[in-house]
């Protein structure tokens, strides 16, 4: 197993999740270890005991000296010594107080020079504190035509300032800000984002915002078609959820909304608005997904008579073949993961053109009518014996194997 | 004799505690906290509860909008750097005001904000009228010791902030987090750094350095670090997005983990959880029954240390050969005396160990049961598109994911990885957006914007707008893309995914990628000489090198003041560190400045900014053993991909 050989071979790659029988069983594992009382009474807010290994004493660590300059360094207040004695206030001497997060006034500097000189200065440093902190000064002391100027040559500051706009929910200015420097764009995905997160699934509420934002923001040239299309196509479902009035259907994604329909008015004609074609047409659902959603509502309903309906038609010589949007190997996974009958998998699996594909994907889905029925295709005599012994005997499919090998009209190639 | 170093760092957490110990000095004699939960974890590697009743906290709550009185008049917050968590004390505080005016009078309300309160948190402090009645203090603790050779500082919301909104105010946190280190490690002769927020941060140091010079005292270069490098997340964004190989990658796929304590969810894993559900409700029974906690740490479980970092199709095989071992102990053998010895030495050990096995069984059987089928195709797709190899199908899996069984996380990690290795043309990038937003809402829309401005995705133009603007050649397939230029001049991507040996960092994605952290650190720890490294590493376009080595160079190390007078608008400050491109060139005429390489002491301190994943740790722990070295991480928290996707949501 240690083998370098063992990274070497492509079959271990193939199995990377499984492993060799020599191995014992996860259960078998379990049973050995004999599951103890796991899990500890956790009623306090703190869990007890938490000091594991002894540390060394804070005195072999660090010096006292560097100890006391650590905790003073936390917390931003300046070492005795240096205290009041500062020289001048120079540019250099606030930014190195701004960065050390010590007391500074700004106010001091006063002519644009000097102005420019603190930002440029901050932003080369990259401390966003001190960037943040020189912008906030210049709002308060320069015209904002300045300001903006200003930033729209400084990128790193302007994205101070546009994140500290935003998480102060101060919206208009920042909507002013990024039109102003001709990113109407943003500006519009800013504040459908601050819509979206401050009306919560108040339907008529988002309605009205985001109406109102598709008509003066989403429509500016700058901005994407489809974007202003993906929210036109919100708005047209919020409507349709004002419309149901069903408190669990606020805001909730179209697919939801789709489940919902499928599972309460499956029967519903077309052109009702309740009805899942009505939802799906008006939201322009793709057929992938919608066969998706159909299959996974009436399966977990265990109405798979629908599903055979639905997925499974006749050919021409009356045998029954499936037809989905879903390809074959994902739509094979699922009806295994939602237990669906062993008939439906090997309707299923035999859809698949290759015989080779077809043998893998039923054998993995432990498809026996298949691989049997494949075998004997392939007139392959060994590889059916040996699969038989893999078969628990006297089951039906065991029995299926042992008459096919005995079925005197195939010509076995081996 | 000097203790090792990681004792040194564990008892770091001592620093920690006294940083504390100095805030609650200053918060008055008998007091309440009020602890926001996700500092709970964290807070319990510094102090216990016993400690926090020694410095006068009487009652603990966890901050709720909806607390009501407490036990104590004094109230102590301690919450996370976030403005709304922030604005939500700030809330509680007035209305207690408003109930009862006196108590603006007593210096009552304090807040302890972690790791540090900025500019706009004192103008808010202001704006409300709560200026002089609440005090806010800064607690910057030290990185944490998670695991052997891992530390944490435990801030999760940081890669939000930093690369999402692009918002640097907490980065001077993690040069102080570094300046404290180096006073307990010594300074590493030389200092690496990758990506923009890291140059940022060796200035900020620089800062530090130069401002608390004369009381540094220890001015030698450290014995047990010969390098640090630093590394901003967005310089390797396809180690977060892969899907990892090893047990402990797999087990960040599937469960949450806080501070090096993972919640062992078996019924409701992150995978099944990022589902849809078709409106059918799982039995909330996983949130009533209280789940398994494990702690990730080798020096506390020796099993997990054993198999963390080995790749999951053997961990099966390990684990099964520790049952057989246990199974062939049989206690009915032994003699009264032997048996009183087991018991008192032995059993307890031995209690522990089977109930680490059973745990890692079961999550290993979570593991199988919720990736087996899909791992290979994933897997084979991921090194398809590291490869730049067969765009369509590559296209086509992704589509197909996001019209079936799309996962609110993980299915936009693969549009991003197909984004970032391949590129999307305008109409395949829409057909996702659309697919996603139909399956889980269109308010997030809004998504897509922060992944992009995060640069986990390049948003392609419109065919119209890019029709006028570019010319063919852009529009042309293309044999290479800027991330496999890059990508193979590192030596990244293995020529045979599928025949590499065990040797190669790569197997924690099976074959498939050399994370960029291993790249760099396998060749600092081998070079002869730093013109070496910069010739090795010349296809990292943001590498600068900083530390006391850049005083060899002529003009030496200048101060700030020196610095800013000469400044020109949006050049290099060039002051806590220097442009690799810059230096290589002084190089000619003494390749091996400094007789720093080969590096020695042979170890280094890499510190990501922004997170860093298990995969990474993986390959950098081989990366250690075959070079014969000591590799040293850590981040400001551990965050697999999907973290990542989460913080842009």
């Amino acid at each position: 197993m240690d083998d370098d050989d063992y990274w070497n071979t492509s079959e271990t790659k193939a199995q990377a999740l499984s492993f060799d029988d020599d191995v014992l069983s996860a259960q078998e594992i379990i049973a050995i270890g004999q599951t103890p009382s796991i899990g500890k009474d956790e009623d306090s807010i703190f869990s007890t005991s938490n000091v594991k290994t002894a540390l060394l004493p804070l005195s072999s660590l660090v010096s006292p000296k560097v100890l006391d300059l650590i905790l003073i360094a936390q917390s931003g207040k300046e070492p005795y010594k240096e205290s009041k004695s500062e020289p001048e206030e120079t540019v250099a001497v606030t930014l190195k107080r701004l960065v050390l997060g010590r007391n500074c006034t700004l106010h001091v500097h006063r002519s644009i020079k000097s102005k420019k000189e603190l930002l440029d200065g901050a932003i080369a440093i990259g401390d966003g504190n001190a960037i943040l902190s020189v912008v906030l000064f210049l709002i308060q002391t320069l015209n904002k035509k300045l300001v903006y100027e200003l930033l729209s040559s400084r990128p790193l500051a302007l994205n101070h300032y546009i994140s500290f706009l935003q998480n102060e929910g101060k919206i208009t200015e920042l909507t002013d800000l990024l039109t102003m420097l001709g990113r109407s764009s943003e500006a519009a995905i800013y504040q459908y984002q601050h819509h979206v997160k401050t009306q919560g699934n108040n339907v008529d509420g988002l309605i009205k915002k985001l109406a109102n934002l598709l008509a003066n923001h989403f429509s500016q040239p700058a901005v994407d078609a489809q974007q202003s299309k993906l929210v036109a196509d919100y708005v047209k479902l919020l409507e349709w959820q004002k419309y149901v009035n069903k408190q669990e259907l606020n805001n909730t994604s179209p697919l939801h909304c789709l489940a919902y329909c499928c599972t309460n008015h499956w029967h519903e004609t077309a052109g009702n608005m309740m009805s899942p074609m009505t939802v799906c047409q008006r939201q322009q659902i793709s057929p992938l997904q919608y066969d998706w959603v159909v299959l996974n509502v009436h399966a977990k309903l265990n109405k798979w008579d629908i599903v055979e309906t639905l997925f499974t038609k006749k050919d021409w010589l009356g045998r029954t073949t499936v037809s989905s949007h879903i390809p074959i190997e994902t739509l094979l996974g699922r009806l295994s993961e939602l237990q669906a009958s062993m008939r439906l998998m090997a309707t299923c699996v035999n859809k698949v053109a290759s015989a080779d594909d077809r043998l893998r994907l039923a054998q993995m889905y432990k498809i026996h009518s298949v691989v049997i029925e494949t075998f004997a295709k392939q007139k392959d005599r060994i590889a059916l014996t040996s699969y038989k012994m893999t078969l628990s005997p006297q089951s039906e499919e065991y029995i299926l194997a042992e008459n096919t090998l005995r079925d005197m009209s195939i010509k076995w190639k081996n | 004799m000097d203790p090792p170093l990681s004792l040194k760092l564990a008892s770091m957490s001592l620093i920690s505690q006294r940083k504390l110990e100095n805030i609650l000095a200053l918060c008055g004699d008998k007091k309440d906290l009020i602890i926001d939960p996700i500092l709970i974890k964290p807070l319990e590697r510094i102090c216990g509860v016993g400690w926090l009743r020694q410095h006068g906290i009487d009652k603990i709550y966890k901050m709720d909008p909806q607390l009501g009185t407490t036990a104590n008049i004094n109230r102590v917050y301690f919450i996370p750097a976030s403005i709304q968590k922030y604005k939500c004390v700030l809330d509680q505080i007035s209305s207690l005001i408003s109930q009862n005016a006196s108590l603006s009078d007593l210096e009552c309300f304090h807040i302890i904000i972690v790791p540090k309160f900025i500019c706009s948190y004192d103008s808010i402090l202001e704006s409300r009228g709560l200026y002089g009645i609440v005090k806010l203090h800064s607690f910057s603790w030290e990185l944490m010791v998670l695991d052997e050779q891992l530390m944490s500082l435990e801030l999760p919301f940081l890669y939000k902030q930093l690369f999402v909104e692009q918002n640097h105010s907490l980065l001077s946190s993690i040069a102080m987090s570094i300046w404290s280190l180096f006073h307990v490690i010594g300074k590493p002769k030389i200092l690496f750094s990758v990506g923009k927020l890291s140059a940022s941060v060796l200035d900020i140091l620089q800062v530090y350095n130069e401002t608390y010079a004369r009381d540094f005292i220890n001015n030698d270069s450290s014995q047990e670090i010969g390098a640090l490098i630093l590394i901003d997340r967005n310089q390797d964004y396809p180690s977060s997005l892969l899907t990892p190989a090893t047990y402990s990658g797999l087990l960040s796929e599937l469960f949450n983990i806080n501070c090096g304590h993972l919640d062992l969810n078996v019924k409701e894993t992150i995978q099944k959880k990022g589902k849809m559900d078709f409106g059918f409700k799982e039995e909330d029974v996983a949130s009533k029954t209280k789940n398994t906690v494990m702690t990730l740490d080798s020096s506390i479980d020796s099993l997990y240390g054993e198999i963390k970092h080995r790749h999951f199709s053997e961990v099966l095989s390990v684990l099964s050969s520790k049952a057989k071992l246990l199974k062939n102990e049989d206690i009915k053998a032994l003699g009264i005396q032997e048996m009183k010895h087991y018991v008192t030495t032995k059993l307890q050990h031995v209690a522990l160990f089977k109930q680490n096995l059973v745990n890692h069984v079961l999550a290993c059987e979570t593991i199988i049961s919720d990736m087996s089928k899909k791992f290979e195709n994933l897997k084979c797709t991921e090194t398809e598109m590291l490869n730049n190899r067969n765009k369509k199908s590559n296209f086509t899996f992704v589509d197909e994911n996001f019209g079936t069984d799309i996962h609110i996380y993980n299915s936009l990690r693969l549009m991003c990885l197909l984004s970032l290795t391949q590129g999307l043309s305008y109409d395949e990038y829409n057909s996702l957006v659309s697919k996603y937003l139909i399956a889980f809402g269109y308010k997030y829309l809004y998504v897509f914007h922060n992944l992009v401005n995060a640069g986990l995705l390049v948003q392609p133009s419109s065919p119209k707008l890019s029709l006028s603007i570019s010319n063919l050649s852009d529009r042309l397939p293309k044999w290479q893309s800027g991330f496999q230029v890059t990508a193979n001049k590192l030596k990244q991507l293995p020529p045979q995914p599928d025949k590499v040996s065990k040797s190669s960092p790569s197997y924690v994605f099976n074959g498939g990628y050399v994370p960029l952290t291993a790249v760099i650190c396998n060749t600092v720890l081998t070079s002869e000489s730093l013109a070496e490294i910069f010739t090795k590493l010349s296809a990292l376009p943001d590498l600068r090198v900083g530390g006391d080595i850049l005083e060899k160079f002529s003009n030496g190390m200048e101060t700030l003041n020196q610095k800013l007078s000469d400044l020109k608008l949006q050049s290099d400050l060039e002051y806590g560190c220097k442009d690799a491109k810059g230096l290589a060139k002084l190089l000619k005429s003494e390749p091996n400045i400094g007789n720093i390489f080969p590096l020695k002491p042979k170890s280094v301190f890499v510190y990501m900014i922004g997170g860093v994943n298990y995969a990474e740790i993986a390959a950098c722990d081989l990366v250690q053993i075959s070079t014969g070295s000591k590799i040293y991480i850590a981040s400001d928290c551990v965050a697999s991909g999907r973290d990542l996707l989460v913080a842009n949501t």
